[in-house]
């Protein structure tokens, strides 16, 4: 079991906690690239890590779902054909999330638990422990507040860092978390009752600091589940939609995918590969029927999967972690919350 | 290997090592939005793409097709060794052989008089593009270069040039989100342009008027404030009256019509009692009293004289109301794929020099001999197609005509008949059939060089990976060929290239090509107002004869078989499905004219016209009006006798 | 935990032309042991895969209680099924499965059993009828409607010959448009619900076909008197996983893949997309 009680370490010793963290495991976090975007990935130095920067567009979910995922590796052996499993159980730390992400992946887990185990995504994601910096204040586009997803964690997390200023204070979540400190107990004290309480106070300002326009799902929850929207706002909507699929891309919950062989020098490797319910051939029939040829279609297909009581009871909350990543990269105007706000208001501003 | 004619190009091959390997900033290869993004690859296969937010031009969006980008080059099938026909087969030959055998024909057959040509491409950079151009105009002596698509694009920036002086237009695809009023000459850019597309539905959202001028509705006529249907082809026809109307409106930019001088009251007689519609002079006015106003073109079918013609109009109207080179007024011309405009900047042109200079240009000959060693060839060549049916050798970069070319198949049997084609590619299509000598080179992912996005900034494309097998940058290739066939020349980098570029070019177009940061240099020197203080008459249109059905090519590039489609499993299923579905093409009807002819759903439909006839399925499209077919560019070839050659065409329709 | 996508080999044991664009495979499993511990029932499907090309579902046309090999009848529509039209006797593919929730067979103990199957349709159908006939002693009536759109594209035709034979089998075949040589009947499925009694009472009605021929019989049965829980179709949508997890096959919260491909009536009709 792991103890509950908090720690704090200070920043002084963060590179050295992150220098053995990478001993033992490929540690990604956000670090800047060239053209200066923050991006995950995977760092040779704990100095890469970037503090404090614009949440990375692409989500964690590259890390336990990635764009191109092996699932199976097919070649030829004396006696025929040979088939294996490919898994990927490099240990992984997720260094800096969000707590969105972490959410996210939370969220996956769960999909691909539920009814049918996926091995292929659950030993990946078995092997991957987070850390997570807690948000004291809302990032430029994120609701996360509306979604339970932030911006701090009650649950869900490995080990969740909190800013105090000179020093972290590090809860630990889960097993996982447990077995990521332990071996670094002598980097972290024992946290005391006073930097709890500013933990609480932290997470109680950062919540009042979220305004009343953010994205309010209920209603439309209910509008989308019985089916009370019109076929004439879907036009709308899919009027400003260019179906680019990032939407589905850079979210942190979405994980439609296809499956296709991949040859590589005399074998394949048959990998899923990301895919998007906004793409015409996403259900286009071999006879070319296509249930949902009407653009409307599609775009009502992901509200459905993302707000519908349906769905909500299946993957168990809304398919939207408030992260606006959505936002940003809708080369449209379709966003989750813009979305939202239309199906709630019956009428759209895009 | 003779060291001075080696293949430069080399380069350590990164990511074997079963580990991935750092996002990678590069310029997406598909369009010409020039969008930038990170490529992601691990054990030496591109896997994935991370969008750039701060890129200029993308910041953090892409299409669908961006978000694809990574797959063909991992999943396609690609051309990994040097092959060589011998007794009617491909064989897998030496890059020394391969070389020596390319440019021991091609020099051969230049020995011997026989007309040559060499094809740049929208799909390769701009580096190869110029060493397509020198060793055309240069090692060969032939003034047949070109790319198959500039046909579309070249007169839309001769148009320009007869304005403006300068075969550019101003601004980027972000000015569009700022404008009051965007003026769309119609294609379908949500589908062919989708940055543009994206820019504009912003600026929609944020109160944009949007002016649509186009034949079939699309969803950017539907997003449009005033949508102004135009006989297909005939979108001439509206712009010309949009400047007439704009002139009528008397608000005016006052400087560029004093120093315009006696050439404004020839653009006035010009445009004196042109008939002008209610709803072009509602847009004229919008346009003309905006603060910051845009005007877009999209890749348009058309005859060369119209597409001038057109951009002309357009250059005018921004002149005159004094838009053009105001900063946040962008005028665009969208080329049809990626680096459409770059090749033709660096003279993958029949009639232009490196740098739009002009063939008659002494200055830019003799600075081109001095950087080539041999004065240029300064004939105007053919344009691609003609090229194709009078060559007996053609060096192909990076293209399949018959994909490309409106010509389809006839292109394909034009290749068929040449004595020696020497193509470049970096993946397998359907001309390595027709090859003689095929040189296997990088894709976009494994390349290093620049292209020239739809707004002239000039952009990177970086390696994220090593080529497959015994492929080279194709500008290694390139230069290896020059180095044979003579006089000297060696690249140690695509670097190099672009430098060279920088000293064949005129002097004021080089900065930008010796400066060039992360992201890409936007052309500065087109931000420094009207060049030319003169405007011109315009020319009206021709009435045309009223014809019961006009039949238009459904778009001017087909995306379906470019191989970074084609060879995208994402991406090409649609494209394979109406492959598979209408093997012979169809053609799409107005509900009326379906009514009309009695003809239901998939019923087969003849289209007669002076050309020729063609028997297809008929699909009802909705949008439509009711004299107009609609025929796939893409799956031409079915239909192509009907059209007779044009991408236009007067036809009957009747049930067949 | 397994992996979901890994396919178990299996070698083609024979290949049969149906029609000039549908061919039935035998396939032994390679991997994995004997056939018999590849279980499945009825109405549901294997992802079967070409190495190399792709995987694509399609449903056991052979019984659970016939176990020497499983068979499936494939028609030619594209780039796996042209593939798989290539291959012969002793050729390798993938299987993967069962997939789907298939025909409830216990449900149908003692009940009359009308199946209805057009053109490519009777696949499915085939592996139910050909299991209810083994146990032919647990169920009443058996009746079967078929219909192609030419005798040519007829399927299992010694099988609907024998089936004839039988005697404990009521069956009826008609044909769109007859041929030469042609001498039964000729007219769309529904044209046969004339020829034998229908207890709708007692009666599940199996359909399995094009979608527009379903919806003119599931009609034809409805005014019949078929309460919607009787009629039992097959409903065909895009897959990749076939296990419930790439969301290809939804339609709205339900999943053909898992929740289906099997049916009744009502459920199709209260699905909410
Ligand atoms: C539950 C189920 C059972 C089926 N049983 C049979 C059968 O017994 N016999 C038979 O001939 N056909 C059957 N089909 C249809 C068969 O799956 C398609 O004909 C097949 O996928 C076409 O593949 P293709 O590669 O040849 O076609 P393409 O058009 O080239 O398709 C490309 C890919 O898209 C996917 N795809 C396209 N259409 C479908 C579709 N309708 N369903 C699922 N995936 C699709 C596949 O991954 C396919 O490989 C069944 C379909 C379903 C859903
Ligand atoms: S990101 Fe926006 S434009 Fe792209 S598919 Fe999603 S909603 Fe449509
Ligand atoms: S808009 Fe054009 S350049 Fe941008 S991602 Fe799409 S295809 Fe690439
Ligand atoms: S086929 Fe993948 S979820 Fe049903």
């Amino acid at each position: 079991m792991h103890s509950n009680a908090a720690r704090t370490i200070g920043k002084e010793r963060m590179r050295e906690w992150i220098g053995r963290l990478m001993e033992r495991a490929e540690v990604l976090a956000p670090t800047s690239a060239r053209a200066g975007d923050i991006i995950l990935r995977r760092i040779s130095s704990p100095l890469e890590v970037q503090w404090g920067g614009d949440i990375p567009l692409l989500p964690p979910k590259q890390a336990v779902l990635p764009q191109t995922d092996p699932l199976v590796s097919i070649g030829r052996g004396p006696g025929g054909f040979v088939v294996e499993p490919v898994y990927d159980e490099t240990p992984r730390v997720l260094f800096g999330l969000r707590s969105c992400d972490v959410k996210g992946i939370e969220f996956l887990t769960r999909v691909h638990e539920y009814d049918l185990a996926d091995a292929a995504y659950l030993r990946r994601a078995a092997a991957v422990t987070s850390v997570s910096v807690a948000c004291v204040a809302p990032c430029a586009f994120g609701f996360c507040i509306c979604c339970d997803a932030g911006p701090f964690l009650a649950d869900s997390f490995d080990v969740q860092l909190t800013d105090l200023g000179d020093r972290f204070l590090a809860e630990v979540g889960s097993e996982k978390g447990g077995r990521l400190l332990e071996p670094s107990a002598d980097l972290f004290r024992t946290g005391r009752a006073d930097e709890v309480a500013l933990r609480h106070e932290l997470e109680e300002a950062a919540k009042r600091a979220f305004g009343p326009e953010t994205c309010h799902f209920a209603s439309a929850m209910r509008r989308v589940s019985v089916g009370r929207v019109s076929a004439e706002l879907w036009d709308e909507i899919a009027d400003t939609c260019l179906e680019c699929g990032a939407c589905n891309f850079v979210c942190p919950t979405c994980y439609c995918f296809s499956v296709k062989d991949q040859a590589r020098d005399g074998r394949w490797v048959r990998c899923r590969t990301w895919d998007s319910c906004q793409f015409r051939a996403f259900t286009l029939e071999a006879s070319g029927h296509n249930p949902r040829e009407a653009h409307r279609e599609r775009v009502k297909r992901r509200f459905f999967h993302k707000v519908s009581a349906q769905y909500f009871r299946r993957d168990g909350a809304v398919g939207c972690v408030g992260c606006g990543r959505c936002v940003k990269v809708c080369l449209g105007t379709s966003d989750m919350p813009a979305v939202v706000a239309a199906i709630r208001k019956g009428e759209w501003h895009g | 290997m003779r060291r001075a004619h080696a293949i430069r190009g080399r380069r350590r091959v990164t990511g074997r090592e079963g580990k991935a390997v750092d996002p990678v900033l590069t310029t997406c290869p598909f369009c010409p939005c020039g969008c930038g993004f990170y490529l992601l690859a691990r054990e030496g296969r591109t896997e994935g793409v991370i969008p750039s937010a701060s890129d200029p031009v993308s910041r953090g969006r892409l299409c669908a097709r961006g978000w694809a980008s990574h797959e063909a080059p991992a999943w396609g099938e690609r051309l990994t060794e040097p092959l060589l026909r011998h007794d009617g087969r491909m064989r897998p030959v030496s890059w020394e052989t391969a070389l020596d055998a390319a440019a021991g024909s091609l020099a051969a057959m230049r020995r011997a008089g026989r007309t040559i040509g060499v094809l740049g491409s929208a799909r390769a950079t701009n580096e190869e593009n110029y060493l397509a151009v020198r060793m055309a105009r240069g090692a060969l002596q032939t003034p047949h270069v070109g790319t198959c698509l500039s046909p579309a694009y070249q007169p839309l920036l001769d148009g320009l040039h007869d304005v403006t002086e300068r075969h550019a237009g101003s601004g980027g695809v972000a000015d569009l989100e700022g404008c009051d009023v965007i003026v769309l000459v119609e294609g379908d850019v949500a589908v062919t342009h989708p940055q543009v597309a994206g820019a504009i539905v912003r600026a929609r959202k944020a109160g944009c008027r949007l002016v649509t001028i186009g034949a079939v509705a699309s969803q950017m006529t539907r997003l449009a404030t005033l949508a102004i249907a135009a006989p297909p082809g005939r979108e001439r026809a509206v712009t010309f009256e949009l400047a007439a109307a704009a002139l009528a409106t008397g608000r005016l930019d006052t400087a560029t019509i004093v120093a315009a001088g006696e050439t404004f009251d020839e653009l006035r007689r010009s445009l004196a009692g042109v008939e002008v519609s209610k709803a072009v002079a509602r847009a004229a006015g919008w346009y003309a009293q905006a603060q910051r106003a845009g005007i877009v073109v999209a890749p348009l079918v058309g005859d060369a004289t119209d597409l001038r013609r057109l951009a002309g109009d357009v250059a005018t109207l921004a002149a005159a109301t004094g838009h053009l080179d105001r900063d946040g007024s962008p005028l665009l011309m969208l080329p049809a794929r990626g680096n459409l405009r770059g090749a033709c900047e660096v003279g993958a042109s029949s009639a232009f020099l490196p740098g739009f200079a002009p063939l008659s240009d002494e200055k830019a000959a003799s600075r081109l001999e001095g950087v080539w060693g041999v004065p240029p060839a300064r004939e105007t060549g053919l344009d691609a197609t003609a090229m194709l049916s009078a060559a007996r050798g053609a060096v192909i970069v990076a293209e399949d005509p018959s994909v490309v070319l409106p010509a389809g198949a006839l292109a394909r049997e034009a290749l068929g008949r040449m004595e020696c084609v020497v193509l470049l590619d970096a993946f397998a299509t359907g001309a390595l059939e027709l090859a003689t000598v095929v040189l296997p080179i990088a894709s976009f992912a494994e390349n290093d060089g620049t292209v020239t996005g739809l707004d002239g900034r000039l952009r990177r494309v970086r390696a994220a990976v090593g080529p497959p097998g015994m492929a080279r940058p194709g500008w290694a290739v390139l230069g290896a060929m020059l180095g044979r066939l003579g006089p000297a020349a060696e690249y140690e980098s695509a670097e190099g290239v672009r430098r060279e570029i920088a000293r064949a070019v005129p002097p004021d177009a080089a900065p930008r090509w010796r400066e060039l940061d992360q992201v890409g240099v936007a052309p500065k020197g087109e931000r420094n107002g009207l060049r030319r203080r003169s405007l011109g008459p315009l020319t009206p249109c021709e009435p045309v004869e009223p014809a019961p059905f006009v039949a238009l090519w459904n778009g001017v590039f087909d995306w379906g078989r470019d191989p970074l489609v084609r060879y995208s499993p994402t991406l090409c299923r649609e494209s394979v499905a109406q492959r598979k579905l209408f093997p012979g093409g169809f053609v799409e009807l107005s509900k009326e004219a379906m009514e009309r002819l009695g003809v239901r759903q998939g019923w087969p439909v003849r289209l007669k016209s002076a050309g020729g006839e063609a028997v297809a399925p008929a699909l009802m499209r909705a949008d439509l009006a009711a004299g107009v077919v609609v025929v796939p560019f893409a799956l031409r070839d079915g239909l192509a006798p009907a059209m007779g050659g044009r991408s236009v065409a007067s036809v009957a329709v009747e049930r067949a | 935990m397994d992996n979901l996508f890994l396919p178990r080999v299996a070698r083609i044991a024979a290949v049969r032309d149906e029609t000039p664009d549908t061919k039935t495979f035998d396939l032994v499993l390679r991997q994995g042991g004997e056939p018999r511990d590849f279980t499945f029932s009825p109405g549901q499907f294997m992802e079967l895969s070409v190495f190399g090309v792709g995987e694509a579902p399609f449903c056991f046309a052979s019984s659970p209680t016939r176990t020497e090999c499983i068979q499936t009848t494939v028609r030619r529509t594209g780039v796996l099924t042209d593939a798989m039209h290539t291959l012969a006797a002793g050729d390798e593919v993938g299987v993967r499965g069962p997939c789907g929730n298939g025909f409830d067979v216990a449900a149908a103990t003692a009940k009359d059993l009308l199946f209805i199957g057009g053109g490519i349709g009777l696949p499915p159908l085939r592996g139910l009828i050909w299991n209810v006939l083994d146990e032919r002693d647990r169920f009443g009536k058996v009746t079967i409607l078929y219909g192609a759109r030419t005798p040519t594209d007829l399927v299992y035709k010694d099988e609907l010959e024998e089936w004839a034979r039988r005697g404990d089998v009521e069956i009826h075949v008609t044909v769109d448009r007859g041929e030469t040589g042609w001498t039964g009947n000729v007219g769309m499925v529904p044209v046969l619900f004339d020829r034998t009694e229908l207890k709708p009472a007692t009666t599940l009605a199996y359909v399995c076909g094009p979608p527009i021929m379903i919806k003119f019989v599931v009609q034809e049965l409805l005014m019949r008197g078929f309460s919607p829980d009787s009629v039992i179709s097959t409903l065909e949508r895009m897959m990749q996983c076939g296990v419930g997890k790439c969301n290809h096959c939804c339609i709205g919260h339900r999943y053909v893949c898992r929740d289906g491909p099997v049916f009744t009536y009502r459920q199709i009709r209260e699905m909410t997309e």
